[in-house]
């Protein structure tokens, strides 16, 4: 017996303009977003087009851009994942790595705790 | 134009940075927004996610035949360690109403500061069991009202039923000193946690 096609979840009135799924999934919260400069596609939404005018002169973590744009996250996360894949931003995992399951599931790294601490003590 | 961001965007350091959270939890009215406010070096934001009551996390948009919740999530920022680290402080509402929503916003997270009023101590005891359910370590931090009810530590220890080695601190949540220093005792007690020296 063979599975039935997967269940589309990005509804149609979001879809992207039939440019394929995007995998918003591997976006998390604090992922970092920043436009590479090329101009909008003429399938991007002024959503898409907005997103872009908004990291067009830094990067801002996908968390920041939907408090800026009153956006959800999930919305953000499906734009973003859209415009990674036509090469219109750059995106930057955070730590830890969202791609690596494992080392999401362990305790912080030590290290890195002992960095944030002592950034604190020296504010 | 309702469209435009609020306003301008402070944007991430150039360098390289390694983006961390910290969770800020506590009941509504608790003043977590407050702390945030006062430690963030952007005006804080907030983004409203929709949360159905099944299954939230498998799809952040809402079913129109579910039930659905809109819950304001609010945040700051701080950038610390000469730009390599940016640490978010997420405010996270304690109610178990929003344990998906709260799950999400757990992962990942460094640790966790919870607010307290001594008032209305027991408002603080949901979000103190989601947080001990988590994994996730934490601090308390009771923010001290002109008004408030003043316990010494022992009583307040046995109020929240929290164990020795978790830093209770006092702390006033409009005060960047009084919230940085609340921040700090999270902070060591995370390094002393996972083995590291303080």
């Amino acid at each position: 017996m063979s599975p039935g096609p997967a269940r589309r979840l990005v509804p149609s009135y979001l879809a992207t303009g039939g440019v394929g799924a995007p995998e918003h999934s591997r976006f998390e919260e604090l992922t970092a977003l920043q436009a590479t400069g090329r101009s909008a596609l003429p399938h991007h939404t002024p959503a898409h087009q907005r997103l872009l005018n908004l990291v067009s002169d830094g990067g801002l973590t996908v968390m920041e851009i939907a408090g800026y744009l009153r956006l959800p996250v999930g919305v953000v996360k499906m734009l973003a994942a859209q415009l990674v894949s036509d090469g219109h931003l750059r995106a930057a995992a955070p730590l830890p790595d969202a791609l690596a399951p494992a080392i999401n599931a362990g305790r912080p790294d030590k290290a890195l705790l002992e960095e944030v601490m002592h950034g604190l003590l020296a504010l | 134009m309702g469209s435009s961001p609020s306003s301008a965007p402070v944007y991430l350091p150039d360098s390289n940075q390694e983006r961390v959270k910290v969770l800020v939890a506590g009941p509504f009215g608790i003043g977590k927004t407050t702390m945030i406010r006062t430690l963030s070096e952007i005006p804080s934001l907030h983004t409203e996610e929709v949360m159905t009551d099944a299954a939230a996390h498998v799809d952040e948009l809402a079913v129109p035949d579910k039930k659905t919740t809109t819950v304001a999530i609010d945040f700051g920022r701080l950038t610390i360690a000469q730009g390599r680290i940016v640490l978010y402080l997420f405010g996270t509402p304690g109610q178990r109403r929003f344990k998906p929503l709260w799950s999400d916003y757990a992962r990942g997270a460094l640790g966790a500061l919870v607010i307290v009023d001594t008032r209305r101590l027991a408002d603080s005891f949901e979000v103190i069991d989601l947080i001990e359910e988590s994994g996730l370590d934490y601090a308390v931090a009771v923010n001290q009202f002109p008004e408030s009810p003043e316990y010494d530590e022992e009583t307040l220890r046995l109020k929240l039923d929290v164990e020795d080695h978790t830093p209770l601190v006092i702390c006033d949540a409009r005060d960047w000193d009084s919230s940085l220093n609340a921040l700090r005792a999270l902070s060591a007690h995370l390094v002393s946690r996972a083995g590291g020296s303080l």
